[in-house]
C-alpha cells in the first residue's frame, strides 16, 4: 500500500498546530517524511503543552496505556499529567496494529524512547535558539526547558512552533538509566479513574445514533444446517426488527438488547441431531495419545557429545492437556455501521489490522473504506486475535442497512470460542549406569490452528514447528542427548491462541516430567533443577536464546524466599517449577498446598520470583504474575471444554468454573533487578509455570502423580 | 408495555418497558449508564452488581415487574467525585487490570461493608467468591476490601 504524506499530515494536524515525532520498530521520523516511513505511533505536543501520545497497541488489562505513556515520558521528560493517550485506528500509515505475544513493551522501549528523546532535543535546540545561548547550557524538565545558569523557562508548549521548523535528529541521546525518574517507578494505572467510576468505555459500551441491536444464533457444529425455526413468534416478540439469515447463522435485529434475546429464544432453531462422526473430544484424546508416539517433526535435536555415558535405565510418562475457553469477562461484540461502499466498526479488538483487512473482503471493498474503531477491551487473553464477531456485525448491518451492535451471550462466548487446543505429550529420559541424566525427549501432538480465522502461514519450516511447541523444543536442562518432536493432528473446532498461545501445554508437561526424573533419582526437585542449568551459561534452540544463568537465579530466589527445603505438615506439599519464556522472561514459583480429605486441593501460598529485564512499572509486574497465576489456577481446578457431537458442552460460569476470590493464594512476587537492556514482556509469561509448580506440590503432599488437567478431586480422596 | 417509574443514582425516572426486561439492560440500553456491566446474564458473574438501600443485587436478575418505586444506585452514582471509600482504595490497591470486572466488583464489595463493617478473609471469600474476575484481581479485591473497611471505620469513629 503506497503511504499517503498527505493523509498523514492531515490526520495528525486535526489537532492543531504542534511538534510531531512519529515513529515505528525502525526509526524515528518528522510528520512530512511519512511517506518513507509506516509509523505505528507518534508524539504530539500541542501550544498549550498537552503530550498527545497515539498508540497501535489495545488495552486489555496488561496496563500498556501507562507503560507506554511513562517510556515516552521519561525520555521526554514530559510533564506526567499533561500526557493524553489515543488509540490509534488501522490506515495507509498505521498498517503494523496488533496485540500479542507479548511484545508492546519491548517494542515501545525501543521506537517511544527514541522518539520522546528527538522531541526532547528539538525542544531544547529551539530554546538555546531563542535565549542564544548553548544547547548544553539547557535542560529539560518536567514539561519545559530551562536554562540552567539563569533560571529562565520556556513550558513545552511555548517552543513547539520553533521546535518544528527543526529537522528530526536521527540518533538523540538517550537518558542513562541511573537517572530515570518515570521508568521503574511505581505508577498507577492511568484508566484506574475511569474504571472505578464506570466511565472507561470498552467496547460493550458503543453506541452511535441509529444503532439497533443483533443477537446470533450460530450453528452449532460445522456444516449444521437449520430444520425449523419458529420465525414469526421471534418477529412478534415486541422490539424485533428483523430476523435475517447470514452466512453466519441467524440474526435477530431489534431494538434493544433484551428484544435480541427474547426474539432469539421464541425462534426456537432446531438444528437436528449431529452427525454420527461430528467431532468428540475424548476420540480426538485417543488420537492424540496415538500421535504422541509417533516419530513427528523433529523441533530439536541435541547429539549426545562423544564418551557420553550409555543408558542404563529410561523412565516415560504422557501428559494430557484439555481444551480451554478464554471466557473473558466481556463477551465478544461489535458495532458495525455499513454503508453503500463504506464501513465503520467499533471492537475490542486486539488485531485492528486483520479485522479492516478481513471486514474489507468480506463487504468487497478497500481497505481505506473500512473505518476501524479500537476500544478499550474487557480481557482479551488471545481470543480477540480472532475477528469473526466484527464480521458477523458488519454482515448483519449491511443486511438490515442500519448500524447494528451485535452481542454474544455468554453461551456463544463460551460454545463459540477459538479453544486454546487439546494435546498429549509423551517424555521419556534415559539415565546412565550412575543415574545422571543423559537423555530426554519429548514429543507433543497437538494442533495448528488450522481452521481458525487468523492468518495461515504456507510455508511449514522448522520455525513454523517450533512456534507450536514453545516450551518443549526450548527444554533449558544440560541433558546430552535431546529430542523433541511435534505431530499434528487435525481438529475441527476452532482454535486460538490463548494466553500463553502454546507454553502452557508444553511446561507442564516438561516441569512435571522434570519432576518424575527428581523423584526417579532421589533428588531435591529444585536441586536437581539447578544442577541441570549448569554448564553453558547461554544455550541455543532455534530463534531462542536461553540464558541460564537468568533462570538459576529465579530458582535461587525462591528456594530462599519460600523457605524451601522446611518441614511442612501431614496433608501439605510444596512444589517448584520454572521456565524462560521464548527466552525473554524468567520465571520461578514456589507452590504451597493442602489437599483435604475429600481430595480438593487448596493452594495457600506462591511465591514468584521474576526477571523480565528491565522494569518499567512494577505494579504492572506484580498484576501480571498476580493474574498469571490465577488464570493457572483456573486451569488447573477446572475450565476444561469438553466436545460432543460436535459442539462444546459447556455454556456458562456455571459449568466452565474459572478461579474465584476463595481459589486464590497469598502471592508474594520478588522482582529480580536485572542487568537486562530492554524489559520483557508480562502478560503471557506467567502462564506457563504455576500449573506444574501446583501439581508438582500435589505430588508433594499425597504422592500422586497429576499427569492430567485438570486436577479432578476424585484423583486425590 | 407498561410505565415503569423508579430512582436511579437519586434521579426520579420514567420509562417505558416490557414487563419482563431486566434493570440490567434498561440501566445500559434505555438510560445509558454502561458503568453496569453485562457478563452472563444469568446471575452467575456479578459483573451488573448495583445497590439498593445498601444492598447489592444483581441487575440482571431484576425484572422491570419488580422494581417499580425502587431506588437504586449504580457505580456512577457511588460517589460524585470518585471520593467513595471502595473507589479510593481500588484505586490506591492498584485492583484494577481490564478494569471490566471491576464495577460489580465494588458495589458487592460495598454490599459486604455495609453489613459487615468488620470483614474477615472467610467473609470476604464467602461473598466475593460468586462473583468473576477472568484478569485474576481478587489479592488486590481483598487488601482493597481491608482498607476501604479501615477507613470507613475511622471515618465513623472520628465524626460525632
Ligand atoms: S450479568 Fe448479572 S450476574 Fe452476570
Ligand atoms: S479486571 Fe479484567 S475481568 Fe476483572
Amino acid at each position: 500500500m503506497k503511504i499517503s504524506r498527505r493523509d498523514f499530515v492531515r490526520t495528525v494536524a486535526l489537532g492543531g498546530a504542534g511538534l510531531v515525532v512519529g515513529f515505528n520498530g525502525r526509526g524515528i521520523f518528522a510528520a512530512d517524511a511519512a511517506k518513507q516511513f509506516a509509523p505505528n505511533g507518534w508524539v504530539k505536543i500541542d501550544i498549550d503543552g498537552a503530550v498527545t501520545l497515539t498508540i497501535g497497541k489495545s488495552e486489555m488489562g496488561q496496563g500498556v496505556r501507562t507503560s507506554l505513556a511513562m517510556i515516552l515520558a521519561e525520555e521526554l521528560e514530559a510533564n506526567w499529567s499533561r500526557i493524553k493517550l489515543v488509540q490509534a485506528s488501522p490506515s495507509p500509515v498505521f498498517d503494523d496494529l496488533g496485540t500479542g505475544g507479548s511484545d508492546s513493551v519491548r517494542d515501545g522501549w525501543r521506537s517511544l524512547r527514541k522518539a520522546g528523546a528527538a522531541a526532547r532535543e528539538m525542544l531544547a535546540a529551539a530554546a538555546a535558539a531563542r535565549w542564544k545561548v548553548d544547547r548544553g547550557s539547557c535542560a529539560a524538565s518536567n514539561g519545559a526547558i530551562v536554562h540552567t545558569a539563569s533560571g529562565r523557562r520556556f513550558e513545552y508548549g511555548a517552543l513547539v512552533a520553533d521546535a518544528a521548523k527543526l529537522s528530526v535528529p536521527n540518533n538523540p541521546p538517550l537518558k542513562n538509566a541511573r537517572d530515570y525518574k518515570i521508568v521503574g517507578r511505581r505508577t498507577p494505572r492511568i484508566d484506574g479513574r475511569d474504571i472505578v467510576s464506570g466511565k472507561a468505555h470498552y467496547g460493550i459500551d458503543t453506541k452511535i445514533p441509529g444503532m439497533l441491536y443483533a443477537s446470533l444464533e450460530r450453528p452449532p457444529w460445522i456444516g449444521a444446517k437449520q430444520k425449523r425455526m419458529e420465525e414469526e413468534k421471534a418477529k412478534n416478540v415486541r422490539g424485533v426488527r428483523n430476523v435475517m439469515k447470514t452466512s453466519r447463522g441467524i440474526a435477530v435485529v431489534a431494538d434493544n438488547t433484551w428484544a435480541t434475546i427474547k426474539g432469539r429464544t421464541a425462534l426456537a432453531v432446531d438444528w437436528g441431531e449431529p452427525p454420527p462422526d461430528a467431532f468428540d473430544s475424548e476420540a480426538h484424546f485417543k488420537r492424540l495419545e496415538l500421535a504422541s508416539r509417533e516419530r513427528g517433526f523433529i523441533t530439536r535435536k541435541e547429539e549426545p557429545p562423544p564418551g557420553t555415558a550409555a543408558v542404563a535405565r529410561t523412565i516415560e510418562a504422557t501428559y494430557h492437556y484439555p481444551f480451554y475457553a478464554h471466557a473473558p469477562v466481556e463477551t465478544m461484540n461489535c458495532v458495525a455501521d455499513v454503508r453503500e461502499n463504506r464501513c465503520t466498526i467499533w471492537a475490542p479488538t486486539q488485531a485492528p489490522n486483520r479485522l479492516q483487512k478481513q471486514v474489507a473482503d468480506l463487504l468487497g471493498i478497500t481497505l481505506d473504506k473500512v473505518d476501524v474503531n479500537v476500544t478499550l477491551i474487557g480481557g482479551g487473553f488471545g481470543r480477540r486475535l480472532g475477528v469473526d464477531y466484527a464480521l458477523e456485525a458488519a454482515e448483519i448491518s449491511r443486511a438490515a442497512k442500519v448500524p447494528v451492535q451485535l452481542l454474544w451471550s455468554r453461551q456463544d462466548d463460551m460454545k463459540h470460542g477459538h479453544f486454546q487446543a487439546a494435546s498429549v505429550h509423551y517424555l521419556s529420559a534415559g539415565f546412565d549406569a550412575q543415574g545422571a541424566p543423559v537423555a530426554w525427549k519429548h514429543t507433543k501432538a497437538g494442533s495448528f490452528h488450522n481452521i481458525s480465522a487468523l492468518d495461515p502461514k504456507e510455508v511449514r519450516d522448522i520455525a513454523w514447528y517450533q512456534d507450536w511447541s514453545w516450551g518443549a523444543y526450548d527444554v533449558p536442562y544440560a541433558i546430552p542427548a535431546i529430542e523433541t518432536a511435534y505431530v499434528t493432528v487435525d481438529l475441527p473446532v476452532k482454535h486460538g491462541p490463548w494466553r500463553a498461545v502454546f507454553a502452557p501445554s508444553s511446561v507442564f508437561a516438561r516441569e512435571v516430567f522434570f519432576d518424575e526424573m527428581a523423584h526417579a533419582r532421589n533428588a531435591d526437585p529444585l536441586a536437581f533443577r539447578l544442577d541441570l542449568l549448569k554448564g553453558a551459561d547461554i544455550v541455543k534452540a532455534g530463534r531462542v536464546t536461553i540464558d541460564r544463568r537468568r533462570l538459576r537465579r529465579v530458582l535461587e530466589v525462591v528456594r530462599e524466599k519460600s523457605g524451601w527445603g522446611a518441614p511442612v505438615p501431614k496433608g501439605h506439599g510444596r512444589g517448584v517449577a520454572c521456565n524462560a519464556y521464548f527466552g525473554h522472561t524468567y520465571i520461578a514459583y514456589v507452590v504451597d498446598l493442602r489437599v483435604n480429605g475429600d481430595g480438593h486441593a487448596h493452594i495457600e501460598r506462591v511465591v514468584a520470583a521474576v526477571d523480565c529485564g528491565i522494569v518499567v512499572n512494577p505494579i504492572g509486574v506484580e498484576q501480571q504474575i498476580e493474574g498469571g497465576i490465577i488464570w493457572g489456577i483456573s486451569s488447573a481446578l477446572g475450565g476444561e471444554i469438553t466436545f460432543r457431537g460436535g459442539a462444546a458442552q459447556q455454556g456458562s460460569y456455571a459449568d466452565v468454573a474459572v478461579a474465584r476470590m476463595r481459589d486464590t493464594p497469598a502471592i508474594e512476587t520478588h522482582i529480580i533487578p536485572s542487568n537486562g537492556t530492554e524489559p520483557f514482556g508480562m502478560g503471557e509469561p506467567p502462564v506457563p509455570p504455576i500449573v506444574p509448580a501446583i501439581t508438582n506440590a500435589i505430588f508433594a503432599a499425597t504422592g500422586k502423580r497429576i499427569r492430567r488437567l485438570p486436577i479432578h478431586p476424585e484423583d486425590l480422596a | 408495555m407498561a410505565e415503569l417509574r423508579l430512582t436511579v443514582n437519586g434521579a426520579p425516572r420514567t420509562l417505558e418497558v416490557d414487563d419482563d426486561t431486566p434493570l440490567l439492560w434498561i440501566l445500559r440500553d434505555q438510560l445509558g449508564l454502561t458503568g453496569t456491566k453485562f457478563g452472563c446474564g444469568v446471575g452467575v458473574c456479578g459483573a451488573c452488581t448495583i445497590l439498593e438501600n445498601g444492598k447489592a443485587l444483581r441487575a440482571c436478575q431484576l425484572p422491570a415487574s419488580e422494581i417499580a418505586g425502587r431506588s437504586f444506585t449504580t457505580i456512577e452514582g457511588l460517589s460524585p467525585d470518585v471520593s467513595h471509600p471502595c473507589q479510593r482504595a481500588w484505586m490506591e490497591e492498584e485492583v484494577p487490570q481490564c478494569g471490566y470486572c471491576q464495577a460489580g466488583m465494588i458495589m458487592t464489595a460495598c454490599g459486604l461493608l455495609n453489613e459487615h463493617p468488620d470483614p474477615n478473609d472467610h467473609l470476604i471469600d464467602t461473598v466475593m467468591s460468586d462473583s468473576v474476575c477472568r484478569c485474576g484481581t481478587y489479592p488486590r479485591i481483598r487488601k482493597a476490601i481491608y482498607r476501604a473497611a479501615a477507613e470507613i471505620r475511622e471515618k465513623k469513629s472520628s465524626s460525632p
